[in-house]
């Protein structure tokens, strides 16, 4: 216990250069979530029965594909795409190959987020838009999207707090950041310390991200 | 201007097959303001979202200005609709945009310049007068005020129909007025023709210059207000005037009307210029019989005095039925009560 702070500081810079690790597979993995799961929940919207594009078959494959994504659980999934991380990242060992699994998860569960948060939207504001002669393409970057997008940033915020947990686990199987840290010096060579440290800063960006989120959801929603 | 032929609208459910609307025909002017009442579940809502396509007929044609909206691609429609406001119960504002953003919104849809956008969102603003919320958020205005934005953006692509469903059903009484008003002002300023539902017979009466009673998806009365107040045919359409002019005759009077007594209770009812002619005087005169005025009323629609007259005729009884004769020679509506 005496050689706590020492401890600490000696390790300082592995926690630097671990959190941004960290950062980098959340922030990776949340930039293909939005660019990959925002329009397949979009898509996912407007293809139900009733909405702008009605389309039974299309949506029934995109619903599909996020209730699949989102019902394997993540130490699975990760393990699972190994060969598909390989063929695209080149190795299955890194921060590089963790951001594969971490975006494969976070592109479904942003999908159902924008979903449902589309979903919130009251149909008459939709039915509006298409009295006033709007296309489809034209509701949805001007009501859809605008509507939703304080729900939406909350769902990205939520997003991100589990890209954060995900992240972890990935690190315990080679991915770096946090995680790995914690497994590494923390479990297997019984640090408590730097456990304990690996913890807190988790907690801190956690924390963080949501004051952000928050901050974000509130400047943009006007419905109060 | 309008005419519609035919229409009918069938969905399916689970209870079966629904006929919303069955073979209706419909003829609206240019410039009318028209007006469609009828008890919930009689189709105006389906009847009023098929006319600018937003509901889409089973079958049958709407035509605007001489195009069948029935038959256009997505993409005409689309053009079309621009030229077909429509505003809302719950006025479907959008909440992420202030009253100038949610007025441009239309001409933004029609690719107007951002520059010339903002000058007619502005006049539109200015002409339902809320110049001084244009930066405000849907949420921060009253029901009213939200209706008056709702109001200034389905006119910003100068539509030559507006379409209101339901338009003052959730505000009070106050905002109604104001927005009656202010939708009879722009039909007058902009020569629009309004087609408006409503469940309320007030609203009718305050500023529509023909009315249909819709029942069970189909039309069962339809014409010009005074005739329609002066000479309900329908069941319904006597129930929905007598939610805002009392036919109903007070106790008294009922009472009397039971009683033993001789002569002969009759109620007239008349429109307009009648209410300025000395019938009763002229009955006494050249019919020998004693009139006693039991009870009246008089109203106004529009500015068209409108009224019911009560009275009791004594007399020898020829003398009495030539007075009701020459009553209704002269265009008046006369019943005899005999049982109320």
């Amino acid at each position: 216990m005496f050689n706590f702070i020492t401890d600490l500081a000696r390790y300082n810079e592995l926690m630097i250069s671990g959190s941004l690790e960290t950062l980098y597979m959340v922030g990776m993995s949340l930039f293909f979530a939005i660019v990959g799961g925002i329009p397949l929940g979009v898509l996912t919207t407007i293809t139900r029965p009733g909405h702008i594009l009605p389309n039974k078959p299309l949506n029934f494959i995109l619903d599909g594909i996020i209730n699949i994504g989102r019902s394997i659980p993540f130490i699975i999934l990760m393990v699972a795409v190994i060969p598909f991380t390989r063929m695209i990242v080149g190795t299955s060992i890194g921060t590089n190959a963790a951001v594969v699994p971490l975006s494969l998860a976070a592109i479904p569960f942003m999908g159902r987020v924008t979903d449902n948060a589309i979903l919130e939207i009251d149909h008459g504001v939709v039915e509006s838009a298409q009295s006033m002669g709007a296309s489809p393409l034209q509701i949805v970057f001007k009501v859809l999207l605008p509507e939703s997008l304080p729900a939406i940033i909350l769902g990205l915020t939520l997003t991100s707090i589990s890209l954060v947990s995900y992240s972890a686990m990935a690190g315990a199987v080679g991915g770096g950041g946090l995680g790995d840290i914690a497994i590494r010096y923390g479990y297997q060579r019984f640090q408590l310390p730097i456990m304990l440290e690996t913890i807190v800063i988790l907690v801190v960006l956690v924390q963080l991200i949501q004051f952000l989120g928050n901050q974000l959801a509130s400047f943009f929603d006007h419905k109060s | 201007m309008i005419k519609i032929e035919n229409l009918t609208k069938h969905y399916h459910a689970a209870q079966g097959r629904i006929e919303a609307i069955n073979g209706l025909n419909l003829e609206v002017d240019d410039g009318e303001i028209f007006g469609m009442i009828g008890p919930s579940g009689a189709g105006k809502s389906t009847l009023i979202r098929m006319l600018n396509l937003l509901e889409k007929p089973t079958s049958g044609t709407i035509n605007i200005n001489g195009t069948d909206l029935t038959e256009l691609s997505s993409q005409n429609l689309r053009a079309a609709r621009q030229k077909i406001g429509m505003i809302f119960q719950h006025f479907n504002l959008l909440s992420s945009r202030t009253v100038l953003g949610n007025v441009a919104f239309p001409l933004e849809i029609a690719g107007v310049s951002k520059k010339k956008r903002r000058k007619k969102a502005k006049e539109l603003i200015e002409l339902v007068d809320l110049s001084d919320r244009a930066d405000h958020y849907p949420a921060q205005l009253s029901g009213g005020q939200k209706q008056r934005v709702g109001i200034a953006r389905a006119l910003a692509n100068e539509p030559d129909l507006l379409l209101s469903d339901e338009a003052t059903s959730s505000l009070d009484p106050e905002s109604t007025k104001a927005v009656l008003e202010l939708l009879g002002r722009i039909r007058d300023e902009m020569n629009l023709t309004i087609i408006l539902i409503t469940h309320e017979m007030g609203v009718i009466k305050d500023i529509c210059d023909r009315v249909a009673v819709l029942e069970a998806g189909q039309i069962i009365e339809e014409g010009s207000i005074i005739d329609i107040f002066s000479k309900p045919q329908k069941a319904l359409t006597k129930k929905f005037i007598s939610s805002v002019i009392d036919f109903d005759l007070p106790e008294r009077i009922i009472k009397y009307v039971q009683k033993e007594r001789p002569g002969e209770l009759i109620r007239i009812s008349f429109v307009g210029e009648k209410t300025h002619d000395p019938y009763i005087s002229d009955l006494v005169k050249h019919y020998s019989v004693d009139a006693n005025i039991l009870y009246g009323n008089i109203d106004e629609i529009q500015g068209v005095p409108f009224g019911t007259l009560v009275l009791d005729l004594e007399g020898q009884l020829t003398n009495i039925e030539e007075s009701i004769a020459y009553l209704k020679s002269q265009g008046l509506r006369v019943e005899v009560l005999d049982n109320v």
